[in-house]
C-alpha cells in the first residue's frame, strides 16, 4: 500500500504532463465577432518515413500564410475583412497513433478553426474519422486513399491530388498509345501505391494488354535486386514502380547498380521530389525515367486565386532557397483553397467552411491546376500527365510528355 | 468464538496481521481502481480524449509485457502481431458481422488469445531467439493481413473504415476499463499461487517440471492473457482512430513502447508498468510536440539512465530507498 501515493502522484503527474503539451493557442469560432486570428491547425512529419514530403508540404503553407499575413491577413466574406492568419503546428514524427492524438489535440484542445493534414494517407487516416466525428471540415492535402471518400463523410476537402486510384489514368493511355504490350508493375502494398496498380492493370487488360509482373511487395522494402532479376527475366518494354518516396529512391538505385537496362522504368515521386531524387539517385541513375509530371513543371500564367507558376516558383524559392518541389507547391495550394473557401463562408461555423469549399469547386484555378471537388469532396480537377526526365546541363529536367495537349517534350521511347 | 474474537481484539499484533491481510486484499484492486477514477477525472479536465485512451492502452500493454515477460522471462518482441490481429478482428466483426463496437473489442481479445495459441510452438525458444521469432510472427501477421490477395476478407492494403461505428465515449470507457482490468489481472497474478508457479518458471524451468509444475500449460495461460490484453487493446485503438491501415497497428513501435514503458517502471512489480507507462507515454507527447527536435535525444537520455541506474527501473529504485532508509546508508 506505500506505493499508492506514488502511483496517484505519478498518474496525476502524467495525465498534467500530457495536458501541458498542448498549446493554448486557441481561437473563437463564434459567428458574432470577428475573431483576432484565424487559426489553421495541423500536423506534420519531422522526422522519419514521411519527413522528406511533409516538411516541404507544411513549407508551402507556411508560405502561404505569410504572404496573406503580409497583406493583413485572409480575407473573411463572413466579416468582409482580412484577419490575421496563424498557424498550429505539432510534429507527429511519421507515426499515425502520434497524428491521431495530435488532430484531437488541434480540434479539442487548441480549437482551430481550420484543420489541414499532413503528407499522405497513411498520416492523413487518423484525422478522417475524428474530423468527421467532431463535424469539422478536414483540408486533406495529398491524403489520396480511397477509403476517406464515403457518401456519409461530408466532412473532407481533398486539396491538391486527385484519388490515386485516378493517378494512372494518363499512363495507362500513353502506354497503350505507344503500343507498349510487355508490362511488368511492381508496386508497395498500401492503399496509395496498390490502388495506382489495380487501376492500371485493368485499363490495360481492357486494351488486351496482360501485365507480365504484376508484383506486390512490402512498403518497407528497401532493396529490389531479386525482384529485378525474375523482372528483367522476362524483357518487359516497360517496369512500371509504384511506391513512396524511399521505395522510388531503393529501386532507381537498385536498377541502376543491377546493370539492367530496361526501354522504359516509371517511378512515382521524382516528379515530386526532383532535387531529393537528384542526390540520391544521380543523374545517370534518374535519365530517361518516367514520372507523373507534376504541376509544379506545367506553366498557370493565369490564375483566379494566389500567384503564377512564375511567380511562384520566384517567390517561393526566394523565401525557401532550394526547397521548390511539387509538395511545396501541394502545401500552397491547400492555403489557396482554404482563402477561397472562407472568402465564400457566410461564417465561420465549420459547415459555413466546408460550403465554401464546395463553391470553390470548379472556380478556382490555381498555381495547382483546377480544383474541382465530386460529391465525396475527392479531387477530381487534376489529371497527372505522364512525364520524362532528361539530360540537361544541371543534372535531369522533367518535361511533360503524354498528352499531347500538356507535353513540353517528344517522349524518348526506348530509352538510350 | 466470542472468546476468540476478544483475544484478537485484545491482542494489538493480532490486530495487526488482520489489517494486513485485509490490506494485501484489496490492494490489487486498490492498484487497479486509482488509475481507472484518476482517468474518469482527467476526462473532464483534459478533453483530448484520444491521448488518454492511448495511455490507458499503453499501461494495459505494459501490465500485458508484465505477465509475459515480468512473470515468465519470455520477452515477445512480436507483441504488436496480436494488437494489430484484435485491431482487424474487431474491425472485421463491425464491418461484415455488424457487431457493436464494445462487443467486437471483446471479439478482438479473443482474435489476439487465438493469434497467442497459434504461435505456442515458439515456447521450444528462449531468450534472444523467442523474442526475434514472435518479431517475425508480427510482421508475418502484418503480411498476411495486408496481403493484396485477402483483399476480399481482409481489405488488403486498403486499411479499414470503422467511422460508423465510432464513439470517442464508449472507445475512452473500454480503455480504461482495460487498464483496469489488465492491472487488476496481473496483480491477482502476482499474488496468487499461480504467480508463485510462473516465478519458478522464470527462475528455472526444469527445476519448476521436476517439482511437478506443468511449465507448458502455465506458460501457455500467462500468453493467452498477454496476448488477449494486446488484442483487446489493439481492438479498441482500432475503433478510437476509425480509419487505419495495416501498417498502424502492426506497427513494431507499439511492442517498443510497450516493453520500455514495463521496463521503466519496473517488471515483476504491479504499479511499476502502471506508473512507467504514464509517465512516459506522457514525456513522449511533451516533448514530442513542445520540443520535436530534442525528442529522441531526451528519450534516449531517460533511457541511458535508466539502463544506467536503475536497471530494475523505478520499482527498482523505490524498493533499494526503502532498503537504504531500513537498514541505514550502509546497507547491502
Amino acid at each position: 500500500m506505500r506505493f499508492l501515493p506514488a502511483l496517484g502522484l505519478t498518474a496525476a503527474l502524467g495525465m498534467t504532463l500530457a495536458a501541458c503539451g498542448s498549446s493554448s493557442s486557441s481561437s473563437t469560432t463564434s459567428t458574432s465577432s470577428a475573431p483576432s486570428a484565424i487559426t489553421i491547425g495541423t500536423t506534420y512529419a519531422g522526422s522519419g518515413t514521411y519527413a522528406t514530403s511533409s516538411i516541404p508540404e507544411l513549407d508551402g503553407l507556411k508560405f502561404w500564410m505569410t504572404q496573406e499575413n503580409k497583406k493583413g491577413g485572409v480575407y473573411v466574406g463572413a466579416y468582409k475583412k482580412r484577419i490575421p492568419v496563424k498557424l498550429v503546428d505539432y510534429n507527429d514524427l511519421s507515426s499515425a497513433s502520434t497524428a491521431a492524438t495530435l488532430y484531437n489535440q488541434l480540434i479539442t484542445q487548441d480549437k482551430v478553426n481550420i484543420l489541414v493534414a499532413d503528407f499522405g494517407s497513411v498520416l492523413t487516416a487518423p484525422a478522417v474519422s475524428l474530423a468527421e466525428a467532431h463535424k469539422v471540415v478536414l483540408f486533406d492535402q495529398t491524403g489520396t486513399g480511397i477509403p476517406f471518400f464515403t457518401p456519409q463523410n461530408k466532412d473532407i476537402v481533398l486539396c491538391d491530388l486527385p484519388e490515386s486510384d485516378i493517378w494512372p489514368d494518363v499512363l495507362a493511355q500513353f502506354l497503350i498509345a505507344k503500343g507498349i504490350k510487355k508490362v511488368a508493375i511492381v508496386y508497395d502494398t498500401n492503399d496509395f501505391d496498390e490502388s495506382q496498380a489495380v487501376t492500371l492493370k485493368s485499363k490495360l487488360q481492357a486494351a488486351g494488354i496482360t501485365p507480365l509482373v504484376y508484383e506486390g511487395v512490402p512498403t518497407t522494402t528497401s532493396s529490389y535486386t531479386t525482384i529485378l532479376n525474375s523482372v528483367a527475366a522476362k524483357h518487359p518494354d516497360a517496369v512500371l514502380e509504384f511506391g513512396y518516396q524511399p521505395n522510388d529512391t531503393a529501386f532507381l538505385q537498385n536498377v541502376q547498380s543491377s546493370g539492367q537496362h530496361f526501354k522504359m522504368v516509371f517511378t512515382v515521386f521524382p516528379g515530386q521530389l526532383l532535387s531529393l531524387f537528384q542526390s540520391q539517385v544521380g543523374t545517370a541513375g534518374l535519365k530517361y525515367t518516367y514520372t507523373y509530371g507534376t504541376n509544379l513543371y506545367i506553366n498557370y500564367p493565369k490564375v483566379t486565386e494566389g500567384l503564377n507558376s512564375a511567380q511562384f516558383k520566384s517567390q517561393f524559392s526566394a523565401a525557401y532557397p532550394g526547397q521548390l518541389n511539387a509538395l511545396s507547391l501541394a502545401g500552397y495550394n491547400t492555403g489557396l483553397v482554404i482563402q477561397g473557401s472562407l472568402k465564400n463562408a457566410k461564417s465561420l461555423s465549420q459547415a459555413a467552411i466546408r460550403a465554401g469549399a464546395q463553391q470553390l469547386s470548379g472556380n478556382l484555378t490555381t498555381v495547382d491546376g483546377k480544383f474541382q471537388l465530386n460529391s465525396e469532396g475527392a479531387q477530381v480537377g487534376e489529371l497527372l500527365p505522364v512525364a520524362q526526365l532528361f539530360p540537361s546541363s544541371s543534372g535531369v529536367t522533367l518535361h511533360a510528355v503524354y498528352p499531347s495537349s500538356q507535353a513540353t517534350a517528344k517522349a524518348v521511347y526506348p530509352a538510350p | 468464538m466470542l472468546l476468540k474474537f476478544r483475544d484478537q481484539r485484545q491482542n494489538p499484533s493480532e490486530d495487526l496481521k488482520g489489517q494486513s491481510r485485509w490490506r494485501r486484499a484489496a490492494s490489487p484492486w486498490v492498484a487497479a481502481a486509482i488509475p481507472v477514477l484518476i482517468f474518469l477525472v482527467a476526462v473532464h479536465v483534459y478533453s483530448n480524449e484520444l491521448l488518454l485512451v492511448d495511455m490507458a492502452i499503453y499501461i494495459a500493454l505494459a501490465q500485458g509485457i508484465n505477465i509475459i515477460y515480468g512473470f515468465t522471462g519470455y520477452l515477445p518482441f512480436g507483441y504488436f502481431g496480436f494488437f494489430g490481429v484484435g485491431a482487424y478482428v474487431a474491425g472485421y466483426g463491425i464491418i461484415h458481422w455488424g457487431l457493436s463496437g464494445p462487443v467486437a473489442v471483446l471479439v478482438g481479445g479473443v482474435g489476439g488469445a487465438l493469434a497467442g495459441a497459434i504461435l505456442l510452438p515458439l515456447f521450444r525458444l528462449r531468450g534472444a531467439y523467442f523474442a526475434l521469432t514472435t518479431l517475425a510472427a508480427g510482421e508475418a501477421f502484418y503480411a498476411i493481413v495486408s496481403n493484396p490477395s485477402l483483399t476480399s476478407i481482409t481489405n488488403g492494403p486498403y486499411g479499414l473504415n470503422l467511422a460508423t461505428a465510432y464513439s470517442s465515449g464508449w472507445s475512452f470507457g473500454m480503455a480504461v476499463g482495460l487498464a483496469g482490468v489488465a492491472i487488476l489481472v496481473a496483480a491477482l497474478i502476482k499474488r496468487s499461487r499461480y504467480g508463485m508457479t510462473l516465478k519458478a518458471i522464470k527462475d528455472d524451468p526444469y527445476s519448476a517440471a521436476m517439482a511437478g509444475i506443468n511449465v507448458a500449460r502455465d506458460r501457455f495461460y500467462a500468453w493467452l492473457i498477454a496476448a488477449a490484453i494486446a488484442g483487446v487493446g489493439g481492438a479498441i485503438y482500432g475503433w478510437a482512430i476509425s480509419v487505419f491501415y495495416p501498417q498502424d497497428v502492426f506497427d513494431v513501435t507499439v511492442s517498443v513502447f510497450a516493453i520500455v514503458f514495463a521496463l521503466f517502471g519496473g517488471i515483476g512489480s504491479i504499479w511499476g508498468p502502471t506508473i512507467g507507462a504514464a509517465l512516459l507515454y506522457a514525456i513522449y507527447n511533451v516533448v514530442g510536440v513542445s520540443n520535436p527536435q530534442y525528442f529522441q535525444l531526451i528519450y534516449g537520455l531517460i533511457i541511458v539512465l535508466l539502463v544506467l541506474f536503475a536497471p530494475r527501473g523505478l520499482a527498482g529504485l523505490m524498493a533499494s530507498i526503502r532498503e537504504r532508509r531500513l537498514f541505514g546508508g550502509g546497507a547491502r
